[in-house]
């Protein structure tokens, strides 16, 4: 053999008696290193630590002993979910409506201004009807919404409550093949799912970091929020008397979310058994100390880093929808807007989800970002409609029950839609740039997407056949 | 400038491009290493403000934060390693942890420790200090071990391992600016560490002995040899490539000896 | 004419299917024919190691029956692999040469890594492993393999108990004797488990026994052994026995007689670990190692939650949360002075 018959370099004989060294000390070198350390580090730091009192663990352990309880730490956490969404929708109300009237007031002083200026009608169509309302729907929609959404969820992570989050869940995500530390993936995903494809790094195995990166989608992100809180308060909340509207609204939008999560858990055991074989592998989670979360990171976490970020992003892709929208209502093409031809071929397909034309045609020019979803839908209907301005709910209400023949079953399949379809085209690219496969990417892509049809499919059929 | 990396050839600095780090125009370059959940981040944000870059290592989808802040007229680069509980395992984070402190030859390594929980943090605190020499160590979250009852002697820790170490609180900033004093008297070779190096079971020990020298030989005037041997009897895959490769060799003819850079610094200052 | 269109289109497109380079149907079907007849050739000179190391020499009916190939198609695969110098057939029997037994080594060592890879860090049962390494030894380069090896703290043995061979092709022996050899009373600890035939393989892994464990042969008649394993006792049909090989159990192996795993130590009581048991191995062992679960270590289990799997243990200063197999991976000894629960 050749190897032998050449001489070796210094570097390879060392390398040989490395290994003839390793062999005699047995495999357990690294143990045996590994805890020569630690004896060190426990001498030392018996030296330098003194224990004043027997008190360390009292309060932090009565906290933990709550919130991980068998009879309350999962209640508690769905309370605390609830209570998120609750101030959410609660606080967001009243702000919300006064941003749309301000900005809307803009659009109408703004397009009157082109007009005396002697604009031509497609300029000031195009700037003022299409690019600043799209702005203006995604800005006074999503701003307060997360201004209120992040910082609150900012203090929970921040207080090390997270972690105990994965620590209850563990044990659903075992059974489903997967890691519970995919619970914190999910709930990064709560701001947004690329954010939360990113944060699957923390899962060490790579089957068990491929699950959550393809099941992460199913929880809604803030860009879906505005719809599943739109839908939740129109037709849930509205059923109720006033003072209860807004909890009802919030335990809906739990509800959807626990569906989600239900999903997440579903889709991850099917994938363990088929396309992800192979069993839980090893879970070691660390539960960090509480630590008092500081008040201006937290705002400047929250409302710069992610508030920002995300309504930046949302804007971006809104003003060229915006545009776009403008122009398939405004073009006309044997007598027809572009719109509406798109809408007339998508109609049958929506139908058979329970939802309609308009819907399908949204989620298409929503590919970029969810965000846009609803603006686009409220555009559509606009432009065939005879109203000018939305501000609030009821005028919404009214919209899409009255005028364009929503049911309950419209709302239901559209929060399915809404949490089940294919995510949106910044995650599918973060996907992509995590796994580095086009095979991953368009699994993680198609399986939403399949799943929101057949649900919804199902769903629809369903309740046609029951209903009278 | 004193720092070793001043010029765009040499071994270090193409190391450092591999990485995707460049010095820029900073004088001295500092990594802040620790377990997760010692706040290691809040000193991180504290030193560096808004002046910070958040990217990838490269080729790998590990989160990478690298920032600089200025202490009296030098500027200093601040590399934030990925969080661990080791420089062992072969996971990702600790991998590259690892890799930047053998191969980017940091001037200075911060080490962050939870006071709160020293002897599980001090493991990896341990293991920076078989790689290098300057170390100083953070010793964070002092107001929650003070919560806790617990009195940490901060003094007894540095006689100990043979190191400076920093009582900080980092979410008040208490501690940071004795902690950027410490980092900048390290680099200048004002505080000179001699870090404890555990002593490991005999028959390991043995044969460290035996390979440390034949280290040597190869790469002549490695400072880690002890540690690159340990490696080797571990069957570290990335040490022995870089061996075969002849990287350590390079790595060894850059490094300077503590003293021949103090000298350098001298002559530096006297002719400011 | 606009009829034959389509027609047209749809013979361009099958033609195109067919030739294109790479992933054409033609070049696909070419490299899976070589990737075949390399599993082959890898697979007969695995069988005729095999044989060499048991002192004896591999003919056309053995390779047959190991390839369930007829004799007419293994002469063939003989000749071809005498024409690549790896093997020369004599009177006696088919031989390997030195290249021919370097390669067969490599893909020994490349089976028995998959097969440690397989059950260290992707967590397949072990029945399945065997099948799943037979498949994947073939995909594995030298270097590959040297990489892998590194990867999971070079291993000396696969998890059946099979010492894996060196990169130098250095592979040392199984140093056992079967079980039904063992003297009665006397600690044995499993060297190695036979993967074939898989039925008996499967009857052994049913009843829990795995390499590394520690038992005793309780007694012995013509038909059957009663073993006594840590936990349970097992019956055993000498067919099933004949399959386990073992050696003198280590006297630092024999677990104090106090050791509990850390799984069943109860809420709040605190406790000194022993050590890691042999099946925590791979990235989860280096991990909980790292987190100062070493020798020594002072653990308390502090948290349960609704499930009560996972729990949360308290370790230097530390909370660290274990599922319920893996805490059962780690033994320990109450410390004395620690209040007893009613037994």
């Amino acid at each position: 053999m050749s190897a032998t018959t050449e001489p070796l370099s210094a570097a390879e004989s060392l390398l040989r008696r490395s290994d003839d060294l390793r062999r005699g000390l047995g495999e357990d070198v690294r143990d045996r290193i590994v805890s020569s350390l630690y004896g060190e580090a426990q001498r030392i730091s018996q030296r330098a630590v003194h224990d004043e009192k027997a008190r360390r663990w009292d309060f932090d352990q009565k906290i933990d002993r709550l919130v991980t309880s068998r009879l309350f730490g999962l209640p508690l956490m769905l309370l605390l979910l609830a209570a998120v969404f609750y101030l959410t929708i609660l606080g967001a109300n009243v702000p919300s409506q006064m941003l749309a009237e301000a900005l809307f007031a803009v659009e109408d002083w703004g397009a009157g201004l082109f007009q005396t200026a002697g604009s031509p009608e497609w300029l000031t169509g195009l700037l003022w009807h299409g690019v600043y309302r799209g702005l203006a729907w995604v800005i006074s929609v999503m701003l307060p919404p997360m201004a209120i959404f992040f910082p609150v969820f900012t203090i929970l992570e921040d207080l090390g409550y997270l972690p105990r989050v994965a620590f209850n869940m563990d044990w659903l995500f075992r059974k489903a093949g997967a890691h519970g530390k995919q619970a914190l993936t999910m709930a990064m995903g709560f701001g947004c799912n690329a954010a939360g494809v990113i944060a699957t790094r923390v899962i060490d195995s790579p089957r068990e970091r491929l699950i959550a990166i393809l099941t992460n989608n199913f929880v809604p992100c803030n860009g879906r929020y505005p719809t599943l809180i739109m839908l939740a308060v129109i037709f849930v909340g509205a059923a109720f008397p006033p003072a209860w509207a807004s909890v009802a609204a919030a335990a809906t939008v739990v509800g959807v979310v626990m569906l989600g999560v239900g999903f997440t858990l579903l889709v991850s055991w099917g994938l363990t058994r088929t396309v992800l074989q192979g069993e839980a592998s090893a879970f070691t989670l660390e539960l960090p100390p509480y630590r008092r979360p500081s008040v201006l990171r937290i705002l400047y976490t929250s409302l710069i880093d992610r508030t920002i970020f995300v309504l930046w992003r949302a804007i971006l892709t809104a003003a060229p929808a915006g545009a776009v929208i403008w122009v398939l209502a405004n073009v006309d093409a044997g007598g027809r807007s572009l719109a509406q031809h798109a809408i007339a071929f998508l109609d049958p397909l929506g139908h058979a989800i329970g939802l309609d034309g308009v819907v399908m045609l949204a989620y298409v020019i929503a590919i970029p970002a969810n965000e846009i979803v609803v603006p686009t839908m409220m555009m559509c209907y606009l432009g065939a409609g005879m109203m000018t301005e939305i501000t609030n709910y009821e005028d919404i209400r009214r919209l899409l029950v009255d005028q364009h023949g929503w049911t309950m079953l419209t709302a239901v399949n559209l929060m399915l839609f809404s949490l089940l379809h294919n995510p949106c085209a910044t995650t599918i690219l973060t996907i992509w740039k995590e796994t580095r496969s086009g095979k991953w990417t368009a699994l993680g892509t198609l399986l939403p997407l399949s799943m929101a049809f057949l649900v919804c499919f199902a769903v629809a059929t369903l309740w046609r056949a029951l209903a009278p | 400038m004193a720092t070793g990396h001043d010029c765009e050839t040499c071994p270090a600095h193409a190391q450092l491009a591999q990485m995707g780090i460049s010095l820029g125009d900073a004088d001295h370059l500092v990594a802040l290493a620790g377990n997760p959940n010692t706040g290691k981040s809040s000193v991180f944000n504290a030193l560096t403000g808004l002046r910070q870059h958040v990217g990838n290592w490269t080729g790998k989808t590990v989160a990478r934060a690298e920032g600089g802040y200025r202490y009296a007229g030098k500027s200093y680069k601040l590399v934030d390693l990925p969080g661990s509980y080791s420089l062992l395992s072969a996971s990702q984070d600790e991998e590259i942890a690892r890799n930047f402190l053998l191969f980017g030859r940091p001037d200075c390594t911060i080490v962050v420790l939870d006071a709160t929980a020293l002897e599980r943090n001090l493991n990896l605190a341990l293991q920076v200090m078989e790689i290098t020499d300057r170390v100083v160590l953070c010793v964070n979250l002092m107001d929650e071990a003070r919560r806790k009852g617990l009195e940490v002697d901060v003094r007894s820790l540095s006689r100990d391992l043979g190191v400076p170490a920093v009582p900080t609180v980092a979410r008040t900033k208490e501690g940071l600016p004795q902690l950027v004093q410490t980092v900048a008297d390290v680099i200048a070779g004002e505080i000179v560490t001699k870090p404890l190096r555990v002593q490991p079971p005999p028959e390991v020990a043995q044969a460290l002995d035996e390979l440390t020298p034949l280290i040597l030989e190869i790469a002549p005037g490695l400072p880690n040899a002890r540690w690159v041997a340990m490696r080797l009897l571990d069957g570290d895959h990335e040490v022995r490539q870089a061996l075969l490769r002849g990287e350590l060799g390079l790595l060894a003819e850059t490094q300077a000896s503590p003293a021949e850079r103090q000298s350098s610094l001298i002559s530096i200052h006297g002719s400011q | 004419m606009s009829q034959a269109l389509p027609w047209l289109l749809a013979l361009a497109l099958l033609a195109a299917l067919w030739a294109a380079p790479r992933y054409g149907l033609r070049d696909l079907w070419r490299e899976s024919g070589q990737k075949r007849l390399r599993r082959r050739f890898e697979d007969a000179l695995k069988h005729m190691l095999a044989w060499e190391r048991r002192g004896k020499i591999a003919t056309p009916e053995s390779l047959a029956g190991a390839l369930e190939r007829s004799p007419r198609q293994v002469l063939a695969l003989i000749t071809r692999m005498e024409s690549k110098g790896l093997v020369c057939s004599g009177s006696e029997g088919v031989r390997l040469t030195p290249e021919g037994e370097r390669l067969a080594l490599h893909v020994v060592r490349a089976h028995r890594l998959m097969e440690r890879y397989l059950a260290d860090e992707a967590g397949l049962p072990m029945s399945r492993l065997h099948q799943a390494a037979e498949k994947a030894e073939h995909e594995l380069s030298p270097e590959g393999a040297d990489r892998l090896d590194a990867h999971l703290g070079h291993p000396q043995r696969d998890p059946h108990g099979d010492p894996i061979p060196t990169s130098q092709g250095e592979l040392p022996g199984v140093e056992g004797v079967t079980l039904t050899e063992w003297p009665v009373g006397r600690p044995a600890r499993i060297v190695h488990i036979e993967d074939e035939p898989a039925v008996i393989f499967e009857q052994i892994l049913a009843a829990g026994l795995k390499p590394g464990m520690t038992l005793w042969v309780v007694e012995k008649t013509p038909e059957r052994l009663v073993v006594s394993g840590e936990e349970a006792e097992h019956r055993l049909a000498l067919a099933v026995a004949a399959n386990i090989q073992v050696a003198a159990a280590a006297p630092e192996r024999l677990r104090a007689s106090d050791a509990v795993r850390l799984s069943a130590l109860p809420y709040g009581v605190r406790a000194e670990v022993l050590e890691l048991d042999e099946e925590c191995r791979g990235f989860s062992r280096r991990r909980l190692m790292d987190l100062g679960m070493t020798p020594g270590a002072v653990i308390e289990p502090a948290l349960e939650n609704t499930f009560g799997d996972p729990r949360a243990y308290r370790l230097r200063g530390t909370m660290i949360a274990l599922r319920r197999q893996q805490a059962g991976q780690v033994w320990v000894r109450r410390l004395s002075g620690e209040r007893k629960e009613a037994a």
